[in-house]
Parts: C-alpha cells; structure tokens; sequence
C-alpha cells in the first residue's frame, strides 16, 4: 500500500533539502523509519549530513530512525527533526 | 472549589516581556514564582562574532510537547500551581532574552525544582531550533576596503 504523506524540513535539513514542505510524498506502508529516513535521502542526498542525531517526527510524535514500523495514512504529516536547540 | 491549574505556552516574534510572564502565573495560593530568563550571549563562530541568533519551530508539536512537559512537571511536583513559557521566533540579537519561564506554588521549593527540570526539558524535547548568526563577511570587507582608503 502506499500513503500520500507531507514531509516537512526544519532547521539545518531546509538547506540540505532545499525546500521547508513537500506536500505529498508517496510512501510504502506500513515502512520502518529507518527505510522512509532512506526515502527521504533518495529524494535529498544531502541530508546524510545529518546522519548522526537526527529524527523524525510522526504525527507530531518522535520516532527513532530504525527498526520501529510506521503505519502511515494519507495526510500524515512527518518531519525531519535535527538536533534541537532551542531555549 | 477548584482551583484552576493553568499551563501557558506562545511563541513570539516580539520581544518577551517578564512581567506578562510573572503575572500570567500569579495567584493568591501561591507564596513563590519561580522564573527562568535565557538570554542571547555574545559569543564566536568560526572566528566572528555572534550578532545574533535565529530561531525557528515545529510550532504544533512544539505545543503539544509543551503540554507533555507540563504533565511530567505536574506529576513530579504536585502543588505546581501555573506554569507560563514563552519563547522567540525569528531573529534575536545578542544581549536580549530568548525564554522567559514562569511557574508558581505555595512554596518555594517545588518551584525552584520545577523550573530547572522545565528548561533542561524544553531544551532536549520542545521542537525549536537556533540559527548563529555571525557578523557578516559583507560587513567586514566593507570596514576593510573604507580603512584602505581612508589610509590612501
């Protein structure tokens, strides 16, 4: 199956990506998030930069990159989530 | 009677003022208001001075981890009363105030844990990131080129 989800780039990742928002990308599901983190890679290499420290956030929730399954929908929103700096 | 606990979260693009902060969590229950202020330091990156810092979020989440906090707060403190925070979005320059943290309990001691434990926690799990801005190398070549003509 495949879900219509909408990636969103935070911080460090907007420019490694170039873009703040892709409103759908087609994703397998159910994926593990080590496999959609590779999804994203293939549409924007340059996000390996962040190979080390990165996360992703389902749904507004965080999500390890790694062997967690992910059942997605369409509309999910997911983000690419670097290292957080704020305070 | 109830007693109304209230958690209070705003990103802004204008400056922080401390005193809506303070009193956002005021109440006659409460003997002590803990607050936490972090301001923007001058500092260096890559041999240039900081002028600034630019912030950014993932503001629903941002929001919705906010209210984690303020349970995991709740839970661990139990007579926490009010809890306010409000942080900069956008450019901040060195010298003015990024956070302001406020939460207020009938006595000090809660409060004072509470606080240090909600900006450790803010900072490893609210989605907000800075951006160092460095003094430009525009700026610096321009103060270059006027010193060799003025020295000409």
């Amino acid at each position: 199956m495949t879900a219509q989800v909408c990636v969103l780039y935070f911080a460090k990742s907007v420019e490694l990506a170039g873009v703040k928002e892709e409103k759908t990308v087609a994703v397998p599901t159910p994926i593990s998030s080590h496999d959609l983190w590779k999804l994203l890679l293939q549409r924007h290499p340059r996000l390996c930069e962040l190979q080390d420290g990165v996360v992703l956030a389902v749904r507004q929730e965080y999500v390890p990159i790694g062997d967690q399954v992910l059942t997605l929908g369409d509309g999910d929103e997911v983000a690419v989530v670097p290292p957080l700096s704020g305070g | 009677m109830s007693k109304e606990l209230s958690d209070v979260f705003k990103l802004s693009r204008d400056w922080l003022s401390v005193q809506e902060v303070v009193d956002s969590v005021s109440s006659p229950s409460c003997g002590a208001i803990s607050v936490f202020i972090g301001t923007t330091r001058e500092d260096e990156a890559d041999g240039r001075k900081v002028v600034g810092l630019e912030y950014e979020a993932y503001e629903p989440m941002a929001q919705s981890e906010f209210n984690k906090l303020c349970a995991d707060i709740r839970a661990r403190w139990q007579s926490v009363t009010h809890i306010c925070v409000h942080h900069r979005l956008g450019w901040v320059k060195v010298g003015e105030t990024s956070v302001v943290m406020a939460i207020s309990s009938p006595h000090r001691h809660d409060g004072q844990q509470a606080i240090q434990h909600c900006i450790s926690q803010l900072k490893a799990n609210v989605p907000i990131w800075k951006k160092v801005i460095p003094r430009s190398q525009s700026d610096q070549r321009d103060r270059h080129i006027m010193s060799m003509i003025i020295d000409y």
